[in-house]
């Protein structure tokens, strides 16, 4: 089990190391001066070259490659041009808020998707079925942005109870100094009200940003459930006599889990992508609305710290759910393991 | 043995033309979709002549006319300088398909290209490439779209190289799985006795047993590409204003909300339209032709 | 008496594709307690659906019973509430099914599913016993299948075990709730034929010992021989003749069961036909040739383990042969022939078709006009997405044909394999198993090459299609003088069909010579070992098979009832 943890481990920083590299590379190659573009057209010659000079764009190649991967490794991710901070500190300021939208999100992707999934699958062909997969293709189809304002336009309406922009009321004074997410340290404080206001301001933001995903994954819940339910080792259980509720959830509904929680955690990015426009919608103060600002002020340290950050969050993403499959499916961890 | 494949199809008399069709033909949901398809290509394609104000689709302005709701004379409604939005919803078809065609039109080989290879050649070629994708899959697309096209300058050519630069990995991705499966069957091995050469192998042996595949996924990506592009416009860094386009629609329409819902809504619902209707077909067809994605 | 099963007049169609189709027709089927039943049919004769209807896993729809009944013990099972019904499953009638990998939940330990089949046993049955006691039970009816080493079984999950192990394992599963009725649905036919021949053994002591009836579902007739009382023959959802198993093999009244049998290949006695040529000058020659195979895995494919596919094998084939080349799975059968087609480069020794050495040789033009090789399964070797024109045109394409001459090669080829020229512009899965493995023998004939390797080119199709492209390679051989290298693990095919032949165990060749030389006084022990493990079709055959000592055996068999250390 260390082992093969070790070894997707391992997987996962190489990715990671490659991603660097890849980011650096096309931060370089993209057409036009990186100081130019962060002073914009009115400086001067002289104001540029000495930029040059202080971002180190007059090394070699590899020099600057150097550079910044030693610079990476330290947490130096170099200085924000928009906020001028260093932009590790932007984004060690943004991440809690974006890691507590995502968390959120993927519970309610699981929650609703796997289940609705199951029952798709089990009440094949039926109303149920179809009820079922105009859901989820209303859920896939829906672009996260429409989603948000139409949610925001009901909020305005008639969900009052729901606020439609930040993270927690300002009349809360609250400062979540323990893990950064406002729910898991409300509850570590006792503080209810703080739970229950940042529960409110998460609901929509997380929804639109679910819909998506809860479409694709229910479908692929349904397709794997059907596609088990034609194995042998299905019909076996049946034939000896074990109950139908039993074969559905721990004979079937294990092994077609693999496939969601595949999915889950290659389209982890997509997730992320997503999230630049709802945060930016809501005015989420995370990380990606934080990209989306640096992006539009063209502050390429920051967009490259933003997006590699997202990497990061891909790669932990997927090794936990590599993590789950292994405990659901030995063959994954038997067939990792012999490879040595 | 599952019992249904005990039963010899053949002995139907169906032929699996005849079994696919009516497998289609018994979703009602891709005959709608293939109808929503056929109806956004022909709006595109007709629309400087069935749209009810051509001229709305430029930097027309209409002052008096400005913020009025839906009525029979504007179906959607106007905008704020007045100009009507479902001419200029139709002409935003025009640019949704542009960037589809456009998008797909060199993603989709590219992609299929290096999956074929990549699955073939086995080796450094397969590490390679596969390596390299696995790495674009940990990058948000939306988020690097963005910054593409910021640093590139935000108009619909960059936006359509951005969301290109994304978008063959997963074509690769797919065309690889398909050719890994395939690798296994006799029929390469037995080309590969009679002689055959690699071009004759990848393209003639293995890329029509890819082609079911590409038709189902190019369907579902038409949609998505369509969302990719009007998210950038919705946050400016796609097609610049006057040219009519969805998502820049919705972006400005917002301004306006809750009370002139319809500049935002309409446009909205148009992108959601289009997108279902490309989703619903490809759903369709990926049923009738019976492929995995 | 009354019997304990009994399917009395059934009719099930199906529906699919908006039309119907009767899939059984009036069927009557018995089977009395303690007797041992068997029901033969071919692929898509409804002996499938037959099992299920009576295990109760009809899917339906879209299956539908429309008329009849099946009757358990006096009950009538399709009129029984569901309780009642699922109170049988597994207590009453219980499964041994045909993949015994494909049966397990890949992800439950063996224990966890043994444990869940006792257990919900239990409850349907108003029972509960203590963990430690259903330990007991597994532990006790795992010995029953001869696996000792029960307490590492319960542990393993599935593919920690070999298939003969799997195998014994799912047996036991269906003997933890104590069934009357076991039916078995091809048991061991996916295994080796020495490991099926202990299944079937082990099958047999059960039903004696345990006083269970049998029902048993199978294609393979020396497999009935072996173990029934009395037989029932389905052809096309019809049960065309029943009778006692001695009345149906001594003397077979319906025109289908004479087939049948006729299309079985003799493994010894007079009927027998030995094909005697020798062949000429050598045409293949293997010297000491040696496959290592590397295991690669991880994220930048590294080498990680290494083994002996073929071990030190030197052979000749002389022209005009067919020569056999036998083994189990595993024995490295399938390299050599790949080595031979230089498809796959060995380690060591060499390879001389026609006194060339394969370097430089192999892949050229000129090689590929002296040897061609048709495979295994036609729904593989011939690509789903193009027409039967289009693949048989490719070898001749890339041998220099002018397009203008391939149109007419291909009708010759087609007439050649006794195909209708309408075939040209059909696609595969048009055509059924015995057509497409015709186009694959079209295909390796085009170029006109002067050696064939036959990679167990009948072991996908029916007995009766198997004899039919049998003459057909017996014909093109004759009319255009070719060598055969014809791979298989089918010895009793290989008897009637080779004039030579090499029996292949763990990589090694252990015996080679005259194919009765071979057959009449085998030397090696796993010759023997093999032979004696075919079930045969006739006592005269029983009578004439070798012999082998316990001690033999084990020295050359993998045994199914131990794990291996790994």
């Amino acid at each position: 089990m260390l082992l093969f943890l070790f070894k997707r481990a391992m997987t996962l920083l190489l990715v990671l190391l490659g991603l660097a590299i890849l980011i650096f590379v096309i931060a370089r190659v993209v057409p036009g001066d990186p100081a130019r573009i962060a002073l914009g057209l009115l400086a001067t010659a002289e104001q540029v070259t000495q930029l040059r000079d202080e971002m180190g764009l007059n090394d070699p190649f590899p020099v600057q490659l150097w550079m910044y991967l030693s610079g990476l490794v330290q947490g130096d991710l170099g200085k924000s041009l928009l906020t001028s901070r260093p932009v590790m500190d932007d984004i060690r300021g943004a991440l809690p808020a974006t890691l507590e939208l995502v968390l959120f999100t993927l519970v309610i992707q699981i929650a609703i998707a796997i289940p609705l999934g199951v029952m798709a699958a089990i009440y094949r062909n039926s109303w149920v079925d179809s009820l079922l997969r105009v859901v989820s293709l209303i859920g896939v189809v829906t672009p996260g942005f429409v989603l948000a304002i139409i949610l925001q336009l009901l909020a305005a309406h008639h969900l009052g109870a729901f606020p439609v922009t930040g993270r927690l009321d300002p009349g809360l004074s609250f400062s979540a100094d323990i893990t950064g997410l406002l729910l898991v340290d409300g509850l570590l404080y006792g503080r209810l009200d703080v739970v229950a206001d940042a529960s409110a301001h998460l609901f929509l933001p997380s929804i639109a940003l679910a819909a998506a995903g809860i479409g694709q994954v229910m479908r692929i819940t349904r397709t794997a459930m059907i596609e088990v339910a034609s194995r042998d080792f299905v019909e076996a259980a049946r034939a000896y006599g074990i109950p139908e509720r039993v074969v559905t959830f721990r004979y079937m509904l294990r092994v077609a889990s693999v496939a969601p929680l595949t999915i889950l955690g290659l389209e982890f990015a997509s997730l992320i992508g997503n999230a630049f426009i709802v945060e930016f919608v809501f005015s989420w103060p995370g990380i990606a609305s934080y990209g989306v600002r640096t992006i539009l002020q063209k502050d390429l340290n920051a967009v490259i710290g933003v997006v590699l950050v997202s990497g990061v969050f891909f790669v932990v993403a997927n090794l936990v759910i590599d993590l789950m499959l292994s405990l659901l499916d030995p063959r994954h961890r038997i067939i990792a393991e012999r490879g040595k | 043995m599952s019992a249904v494949q005990d039963i010899n199809f053949a002995s139907h008399g169906l032929s699996a033309r005849q079994m696919a069709f009516y497998r289609f033909r018994r979703n009602p949901l891709a005959v709608i979709g293939a109808l929503i398809v056929l109806s956004v290509i022909f709006a595109a394609l007709l629309a400087p002549w069935i749209a009810p104000s051509p001229e709305s689709a430029g930097s027309f302005v209409d002052f008096r006319n400005r913020h009025s709701p839906p009525s029979w004379d504007n179906l959607m409604g106007t905008d704020n300088v007045g100009r009507d939005v479902l001419s200029r919803v139709l002409f935003g078809y025009r640019i949704s398909l542009g960037l589809v065609v456009g998008v797909l039109g060199v993603a989709v080989p590219l992609g299929v290209v290096l999956g074929l290879m990549a699955g073939y050649f086995g080796g450094w070629t397969e590490t390679i490439i596969m390596r390299f994708t696995d790495i674009m899959l940990a990058l948000p697309p939306l988020a690097m779209a963005l910054a593409i096209t910021a640093v590139l300058s935000p108009n619909l050519i960059n936006a359509m190289i951005a969301i290109t630069l994304l978008w063959w990995t997963w074509h690769t991705r797919l065309i690889y799985r398909i050719v890994k499966a395939q690798m296994n069957e006799d029929y390469i091995e037995a080309a590969r006795v009679a002689g055959a050469s690699h071009i004759h192998i990848l393209f003639r042996e293995l890329l029509p047993n890819c082609v079911s595949a590409v038709a189902v996924k190019i369907s579902l990506d038409a949609g998505f590409v369509i969302l990719f592009g009007a998210a950038l416009s919705f946050l400016g860094l796609g097609v610049q204003p006057p040219t009519p386009d969805l998502g820049t629609m919705v972006a400005t329409g917002s301004e306006y909300l809750p009370e002139m819902w319809w500049q935002a809504v309409m446009p909205g619902l148009a992108i959601l339209y289009a997108i279902l209707g490309f989703n619903l077909l490809g759903d369709g067809l990926r049923d009738m032709l019976d492929v995995e994605l | 008496m009354t019997p304990l099963l009994d399917i009395h007049d059934l009719c099930i169609g199906f529906r699919a594709y908006g039309q119907h189709r009767r899939i059984l027709h009036n069927v009557n089927l018995h089977v009395n307690e303690g007797e041992r039943v068997s029901l033969i049919g071919q692929s898509g004769s409804g002996k499938t659906v037959t099992m299920r209807s009576i295990i109760g896993t009809l899917p339906m729809p879209p299956g539908q019973i429309e008329q009849g009944s099946i009757t358990y013990d006096g009950r009538s099972l399709l009129d029984l509430n569901k309780r009642d019904r699922n109170q049988l499953k597994g207590s009453g009638i219980s499964i041994v099914l045909q993949d015994p990998m494909l049966s397990f939940n890949p992800v439950l330990t063996i224990g966890r599913q043994m444990d869940d089949i006792i257990r919900f046993g239990d409850i349907r049955t108003g029972r509960s016993r203590r963990i430690q006691d259903r330990h007991a039970h597994m532990i006790d009816t795992l010995q029953k299948v001869q696996l000792k080493d029960g307490e590492r079984v319960l542990n393993s999950y599935p593919m920690m075990l070999s298939g003969g192990m799997r195998q014994r394992v799912l047996i036991a599963m269906a003997l933890l709730n104590k069934p009357r009725l076991l039916v078995a649905d091809e048991p061991g036919t996916a295994l080796d034929v020495t490991t099926q021949a202990e299944i079937l053994a082990l099958l047999n002591r059960l039903v004696t010992n345990e006083g269970l009836s049998l029902l048993l579902i199978t294609h393979n007739l020396g497999v009935v021989r072996e173990m029934a009382d009395r037989v029932y023959v389905m052809e096309r959802g019809h049960i065309v003749e029943t009778g006692t198993r001695d009345q149906i093999f001594a003397a077979p009244k319906h025109a289908y069961t004479k087939k049948l049998m006729a299309a079985v290949p003799p493994l010894y006695g007079a009927s027998v036909k030995t094909t005697h040529h020798e062949g000429l000058k050598p045409i293949v020659t293997l010297q000491s040739v040696t496959k290592d195979f590397e295991t690669r895995s991880g994220w930048l494919n590294r080498v990680s383990g290494r083994f002996r596919a073929v071990d030190d094998v030197s052979l000749t084939v002389r022209q005009g042969d067919i020569f056999g080349i036998a083994g189990e799975s595993g024995s490295g059968k399938t390299t050599l022939a790949k080595t031979i087609m230089g498809l796959i480069k060995p380690s060591a020794g060499e390879v001389l078709i026609d006194g060339r050495p394969l370097d430089g040789f192999a892949g050229s033009q000129e090689f590929r006009k002296h040897i061609q090789i048709v495979y295994q399964n036609p729904g593989s070797s011939l690509n789903p997405r193009r027409t039967i024109a289009q693949q048989l045109s490719v070898p001749l394409k890339f041998t220099g044909s002018d397009s203008a001459a391939i149109g007419g090669r291909i009708r010759d080829l087609l007439e050649l394999v006794d195909l209708p020229q309408s075939y040209a512009n059909m696609y595969p899965h048009e055509l059924s198993g015995g057509q497409k493995q015709r186009v694959a023998i079209a295909r390796a004939l085009s170029v006109n090459p002067r050696i064939l390797v036959l990679d167990e080119p009948t072991s996908a199709l029916d007995v009766l299609v198997q004899s039919t492209v049998i003459d057909l390679l017996h014909r093109l051989r004759r009319e255009f003088d070719l060598t055969y290298i014809f791979i298989s693990h089918d010895l009793s095919l290989m008897r009637n069909f080779c004039n030579r032949a090499a029996i292949m165990w763990r990589g090694k060749v252990v015996e080679t010579g005259q194919i009765s030389e071979i057959f009449d006084h085998p030397s090696h022990p796993y010759t023997r070992a093999l032979l004696s493990a075919i079930p045969v079709i006739s006592a005269e055959e029983d009578a004439l098979k070798p012999s082998i000592t316990k001690e033999e055996r084990a020295a050359v068999l993998a045994t199914s009832t131990q794990l291996e250390d790994t």
